[in-house]
């Protein structure tokens, strides 16, 4: 007998969702096959060691425009223990909200100076930290004149932890009208990063984000 | 930052579409091709050599572009390199199960080896899917032929039409030996495939 979990929600005014979202609810894995079903990732140390500042595109070269900002949190299953060696793959827009994707038909300015893609592990506290330059709001529908907030797109893997989300920042005008913010419902709170002060640092703003990843993954393992 | 319910769980960060521009950057090409260890090194794991391939299909039928897979699944003789298995006699050392590939076209072709059957399961690939408009969703495929198919309970827990849409077709093999089977996986729609919750599981 099938057995039903959660039924995927459609992000309002986003033609993507709208193709790709299976309509079915989702089935629930029969508990002898658990185990043999969730991956576990191996920790994979492919980032070079300037990747965590993604300000400049290599050490001793010039920033790229816009405001230079820090991102750091620990990485926590539900149970509150730390991840550690994590793979955090980070990419976002350029100041000017363009990414450099070959995919990224916006025509807008790409930055001589900016990268926009970067690699960090998590220490065996399950901290992370990273620079990079806040990005600009991008149009994503212009037929409807409907944009995508400030955010910068987080993938997390390693050993039981998978999870792909976005940082957005507090106050963004966009953030009410955004599919994903409003699929995220009263939970959008928690994918906000909450400002600090970086007056002794190198950078205009810091922003923390801690990351929980839950569900099937709480347990896994250490 | 708690959770209501009364219970002491930490909220999980919600998941988020990986948007298009999943960047190329990070691809991998040691996770593309599991039956080879990497540029220049003699070693390979053990197990038929199978090629998995087909297409991402939404719900008009049109191929999904940008989709980035990843698959994860047991040696061939079932047994999988999680932390329960930690120096069992019968892990691989040339193999850790672990795939990924990002599709521009929404066709993919993932070269890995036959998995073995493990405890009570038929030979199976998991499938995690991130794309454009949707947040990680999975689920897993299995290959015709395979008797233990009808007792495996993931297949068992489906009706007869979805078990059909898990299981890959044998459709030949290359010159150099590897056998090829044929899934097209379908986002949403009339045909689609299951993809099952592993939140509330
Ligand atoms: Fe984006």
């Amino acid at each position: 007998m099938t057995q039903f979990g959660r039924q995927l929600g459609i992000g309002p005014t986003d033609n993507t969702s709208d193709q790709r979202t299976p309509r079915k609810p989702l089935r629930l894995i029969p508990s002898v096959a658990r185990e043999s079903f969730v991956p576990v990732v191996p920790a994979r140390y492919v980032m070079r060691t300037h990747e965590w500042d993604m300000t400049r595109i290599a050490p001793g070269r010039p920033r790229g425009d816009g405001t230079p900002i820090e991102v750091k949190g620990t990485l926590r299953n539900e149970n509150g223990t730390p991840i550690r060696d994590a793979l955090i793959e980070i990419w976002n827009a350029n100041h000017h909200g363009r990414y450099r994707h070959v995919e990224d038909a916006s025509g807008l300015q790409l930055d001589e100076n900016f990268f926009g893609m970067g690699r960090v592990v998590t220490d065996e506290d399950g901290n992370y930290c990273f620079w990079t330059i806040s990005p600009g709001a991008y149009l994503a529908r212009p037929d409807i004149g409907r944009w995508r907030p400030k955010h910068i797109h987080l993938s997390v893997s390693g050993g039981s932890a998978r999870l792909i989300t976005q940082m957005y920042f507090p106050d963004e005008p966009n953030n009410a009208s955004d599919p994903m913010a409003i699929l995220m419902g009263d939970g959008f709170e928690n994918n906000i990063g909450k400002p600090y002060e970086t007056s002794d640092l190198d950078v205009d703003e810091g922003y923390r984000f801690d990351i929980v990843v839950g569900g099937r993954n709480a347990t896994f393992f250490e | 930052m708690t959770q209501d319910n009364g219970s002491n769980l930490l909220k999980a960060t919600n998941e988020d579409t990986s948007g298009p521009f999943f960047p190329i950057y990070f691809q991998d090409e040691s996770l593309e091709d599991l039956t080879v260890l990497g540029p220049g090194i003699v070693g390979a794991p053990s197990g038929q050599h199978i090629i998995l391939c087909g297409r991402v299909l939404d719900r008009h039928g049109n191929l999904a572009n940008g989709v980035l897979m990843e698959f994860w699944q047991a040696n061939a003789k079932g047994i999988y390199n999680s932390p329960d298995n930690l120096g069992h006699p019968d892990l691989d050392p040339w193999f850790n199960g672990y795939g990924r590939l990002r599709s521009a076209s929404g066709e993919y072709k993932f070269c890995t080896i036959m998995p073995g059957a493990s405890d009570n399961r038929a030979p199976n690939i998991t499938i995690t899917l991130f794309s454009d408009g949707i947040s990680r969703i999975v689920t897993q495929v299995f290959f015709e032929g395979h008797k233990a198919n009808e007792t495996d309970p993931v297949l068992k827990s489906l009706g007869t039409d979805d078990q059909a849409r898990l299981i890959a077709r044998h459709g030949g093999h290359t010159d150099g030996g590897a056998e090829i089977y044929l899934l097209d996986i379908v986002m949403a729609g009339a045909n689609e495939t299951p993809f099952f919750d592993d939140f509330e599981s």
